[in-house]
């Protein structure tokens, strides 16, 4: 799910960025340092959406980095267990298949694919119905349940089901010709 | 088994979840020597007969050792049906509890007696919690419906992976990372074998083959499964929903337990029949342990010849009932009519009259002390015997039947009713024979039993004595 949260961070600047456009460079690199990445606690950073405050620059000893504490807005990322989410399918397997819905990768194991669904291995493994009706292969869009979430420090992993009501393929990519 | 509604509840459980829980501990696996397993359910069955109990008293009324009954009651504690109180006691403090249990008529009386240690032993005390018992026991019911509907549905399982090679298991979200290798399998991280799904612990077959039949056979095997356990568990579900609106019983605390037990024993002694200040003597809950303790014995004595006081007392204003002949005891004031014999028997006139002799005994002593009362009388018959004896010597002389007959009731005891019942056969006999020669039976006999009378109603009595002090 996405959520608009206040952050802090304290950042490093190098002197020779000092200068009438110090404030401009500070966010730039507050930028490139953030977005993009992921916590444990809040999820992933998907874009900065303002700079709220930028303290007192606090001059280190020794080196002539300063350090500014900067709150910012961002939009973040962050799944959930039972959350039904949309995610495109990156690769199919005997035990299952990846998906990612954004930054965030899903595995849902066979067991937890419709038992009317088997797996067919050739150049294009997928999975399919017995009727050929519904078929599950690369870039095909899907959508799937949140049953388990394990987040370290820096990533987090979703397992999913496409087996309860609802679920499963939405859109077909272009090899149902 | 137990109508008590929580009661039985607490048996259906123990019958259903706990029937196979050994308790021998890892020390002795063999089951050659004969496991005693389904002894948790004759632990919660006994139990449910008592409140708060002392665990070294469970043991030695169940047969069990100490220990093992401990590992069952640590048990029960795990699972929440049992609550335990350990506290650290001297042997007096024991008493104190042997003496709240005995006030609920649980009957389970104290072990030793008498010692005055010191010493701070460590007694555990356990119950059954059966508020606890109700949630713990819907909760295990609605757990198994949820695992077998899960696995049956939507199966919202995170799979496992295990290697075959080294045994190592993985979860599905380390196979995310890890173990995504572009091979169509997951391998091992040690050993790069092939990972096997460890699949549905409840069907328990293979998920490799991708076969229909496969899982619709695992499929059946659920459905199977949930509807043979909604059929075994059904009377446990019916006396849930009936024990539902009850309120569950409740002991509280060991401490708060006993003293109401300690309170109830004191109102229920003041409120006895007969002689209230003598009964709240003899049951002596006087607050302190020490006079309890000494007075126990002299309590059953008491208490028994209350008892039989009180059975005196009793059959004077009821209407005289009769009594079968193994309901008779000695010294039991009876009429001929609840002797149950229309015939004026020997023993029955003597017997009668010796009530009378007796009543009087007893009027007199319902005003006064009992003890002295008795010394008196007892003092006073045998002076009276001994007189009676020389009387009964001289009466020899003139009949046989005479000594024939007062010897028999002095004879008479408990357990030797028979013989008596034979010399009173014997005795009728002869009777019989001269009495037909007399005026009148009864003259006859009252003539002799007013002489007789004296001294078998002594004997009586000191029979009574003696066996009353036996």
């Amino acid at each position: 799910m996405f959520f608009h949260i206040t952050l802090e961070r304290n950042m490093q600047l190098h002197p020779r960025h000092f200068g009438p456009h110090l404030r401009d460079k500070l966010v730039a690199k507050l930028m490139k340092d953030v977005e993009g990445t992921c916590s444990g606690r809040h999820g992933f950073v998907v874009a900065i959406t303002g700079v709220e405050d930028i303290g007192k620059g606090l001059i280190r000893e020794g080196t002539g980095f300063v350090t500014f504490p900067v709150k910012y807005q961002a939009v973040v990322f962050r799944p959930f267990k039972g959350e039904i989410l949309e995610a495109v399918v990156t690769m199919v397997n005997k035990m299952g298949f990846f998906a990612e819905a954004g930054p965030v990768q899903i595995f849902v194991s066979n067991h937890l694919i419709p038992d009317d669904m088997e797996f067919q291995s050739g150049d294009v493994p997928n999975y399919t119905t017995s009727d050929g009706s519904v078929k599950i292969q690369k870039d095909s869009e899907v959508r799937l349940k949140i049953i388990g979430t394990r987040v370290d420090a820096t990533e987090i992993f979703c397992i999913g089901t496409i087996k309860d009501d609802f679920l499963g393929v939405i859109n077909d990519p272009g090899a149902a010709a | 088994m137990s109508m008590e509604p929580f009661n039985r509840l607490v048996k259906l459980a123990a019958r259903a979840f706990y029937d196979d829980v050994t308790i021998k501990g890892e020390n002795q696996p063999k089951t050659g020597r004969g496991d005693n397993r389904g002894m948790a359910v004759i632990v919660l069955d006994a139990l449910t007969r008592r409140q708060w109990v002392r665990e070294e008293d469970l043991a030695k009324a169940l047969k069990l050792h100490t220990k093992q009954l401990r590992r069952a009651l640590r048990f029960f504690e795990e699972e929440k049906l049992v609550t335990r109180e350990h506290r650290k006691e001297s042997a007096k403090g024991a008493k104190i509890f042997n003496a709240a249990i005995a006030a609920t008529g649980d009957g389970q009386q104290g072990t030793k007696e008498g010692d005055e240690k010191m010493k701070m032993h460590m007694h555990s005390y356990c119950c059954l919690d059966y508020a606890q018992i109700f949630d713990v026991v819907r909760y295990r019911m609605h757990r198994m419906k949820k695992k077998i509907k899960d696995e049956l549905d939507s199966r919202n399982t995170i799979q496992e992976y295990i290697c075959p090679n080294c045994a190592r298991r993985y979860s599905a979200f380390d196979a995310l990372q890890l173990v995504s290798m572009d091979d169509e399998y997951f391998h091992c991280e040690n050993c790069n074998g092939e990972l096997v799904a460890e699949s549905d612990k409840l069907a328990a077959e293979e998920m490799g083959d991708g076969d229909d039949n496969a899982r619709r056979r695992r499929r059946e095997k659920l459905k199977d499964m949930l509807q043979k356990m909604e059929e075994q568990l059904k009377p446990l579900a019916l006396q849930l929903a009936r024990v539902k609106d009850l309120p569950a019983p409740e002991f509280g605390n060991l401490q708060a337990w006993e003293a109401r037990a300690h309170a109830a024993a004191q109102a229920g002694g003041d409120s006895n029949a007969g002689d209230s200040s003598k009964n709240s003597q003899a049951q002596g809950y006087s607050g302190t342990p020490m006079p309890f303790l000494g007075e126990t014995r002299v309590e059953v004595a008491l208490s028994g010849v209350e008892a039989k006081e009180e059975i005196e007392l009793d059959t004077k204003p009821t209407s005289m009932k009769v009594l079968p002949p193994w309901m008779i005891k000695q010294g039991m004031n009876l009429t001929k009519e609840q002797r149950g014999e229309a015939k004026p028997d020997v023993k029955v006139e003597q017997s009668s009259n010796s009530v009378d002799e007796k009543k009087s005994n007893v009027d007199k002593d319902d005003g006064t002390s009992l003890q002295d009362e008795y010394l008196k009388a007892y003092y006073a018959a045998l002076v009276k015997r001994q007189e009676e004896q020389e009387a009964s010597k001289k009466l020899q002389e003139e009949a046989e039947l005479a000594t024939d007959v007062s010897e028999a009731p002095f004879d008479r005891h408990v357990g030797m009713k028979s013989k008596r019942e034979d010399d009173n056969d014997n005795v009728e006999w002869e009777e019989e024979a001269p009495s037909t020669g007399n005026s009148g039976e009864e003259s006859y006999r009252l003539a002799d039993l007013n002489v007789e009378a004296d001294a078998s109603d002594h004997d009586d009595g000191e029979d009574g004595i003696d066996w009353e002090e036996g």
